[in-house]
């Protein structure tokens, strides 16, 4: 991990998203909003599909069809997650690289990234795949459960990577 | 009047509340954001649901009455949560935080989301049976429903600024 921070230390890539943090007005809490905006996304998409799966939210919309309609709407926000974060990415590498809660994020991130891909795959080569018979419903509702966690745990180490910057990189 | 009321001396004395000293001086601080973050985006992505409805963009196949049945409780109990979350927070800075300009903007803006939602369910929402299932939704519709979604991105802009500042 440290190796891609050295990379990145003093590439162009670095340097444009410094400039852009320092020269476009407003830019660092516009572009953490649009970053927030994409999380929402995330909650409206694959968070409220894992409580409906789960029971516990919008009981009228059938799996299947929620799955596929949400699906797309998680893909594009989280590239657009992607895309925001790449600037605090690029300008401070070692803020990220070297921080524990930072790998912790990508951690959650990337078992909840291929659990929401094989949701969505499943879905879509058959509407009613998960709803089919009991194993399947529950196959279902443990996916689910392991996402919500997941998803959860991606916004929380998000928020955290400030705060453990104090405790790992004092001053 | 409003100056006073934002420079006087109680909002050091809500500062000086044992809690707020537990709150800003531990982990809860942190935790509490984290939790707002959670509950704010989460509010923000049900709301989205009915106003993509409202503007004939998404989720098309259901009625707006189905919508709102559903999602709008969800976005009520993530609203207490970033509330409580959110006073926890207000309460280790809150002399500083009434007179931040990117607090003020919240507030305000939080106050005309509201209106605007207290403006649809009392008055555009008493007639819901003549457009519950229509996609080419009307004007007024696609107006309350850009609002809404401009004003929440309003209020998240505003909230993150909030840190900028103080």
């Amino acid at each position: 991990m440290s190796n891609i921070a050295g990379l990145l230390s003093d590439s162009f890539l670095q340097q444009g998203a410094l400039w852009a943090l320092r020269n476009i007005p407003g830019f660092p809490p516009i572009i953490q909003t649009v970053h927030i905006l994409g999380i929402a996304v995330v909650m409206g998409s694959i968070v409220l599909l894992d409580l409906r799966v789960l029971g516990l939210a919008v009981p009228s919309q059938k799996i299947g069809e929620m799955t596929t309609r949400v699906m797309p709407w998680l893909w594009w926000a989280l590239a657009s997650n992607f895309v925001s974060g790449a600037f605090f990415l690029f300008a401070r590498p070692n803020r990220y690289f070297n921080n524990p809660i930072f790998g912790w994020k990508v951690s959650f991130l990337i078992p909840a990234v291929l659990l929401a891909l094989f949701f969505h795959i499943m879905s879509r080569n058959q509407a009613n795949y998960w709803e089919l018979n009991t194993p399947r419903i529950w196959t279902a509702r443990c996916i689910a459960l392991v996402s919500l966690g997941l998803w959860i745990m991606v916004a929380m180490a998000g928020r955290w990577i400030a705060y453990s910057e104090y405790i790992y990189f004092p001053a | 009047m409003l100056n006073n009321f934002l420079t006087s001396p109680k909002w050091i004395d809500i500062e000086n509340w044992p809690i707020s000293w537990e709150i800003g001086g531990t982990w809860l601080f942190p935790f509490l954001e984290s939790i707002h973050v959670i509950a704010a985006t989460l509010v923000v992505g049900s709301i989205l649901w009915v106003d993509l409805r409202l503007l004939g963009i998404a989720a098309t196949r259901y009625s707006i009455t189905t919508l709102n049945r559903e999602l709008v409780p969800w976005a009520w109990g993530a609203f207490i949560v970033a509330s409580i979350t959110g006073f926890g927070m207000f309460i280790t800075r809150a002399a500083a935080h009434v007179v931040n300009p990117a607090f003020q903007w919240k507030v305000f803006l939080l106050v005309l989301a509201g209106l605007n939602m207290t403006y649809f369910h009392y008055r555009i929402y008493r007639h819901v049976e003549k457009w519950d299932d229509v996609v080419a939704t009307s004007t007024q519709l696609k107006i309350t429903g850009s609002l809404s979604l401009v004003l929440w991105a309003g209020v998240m802009l505003a909230g993150r600024w909030v840190g900028h500042i103080v």
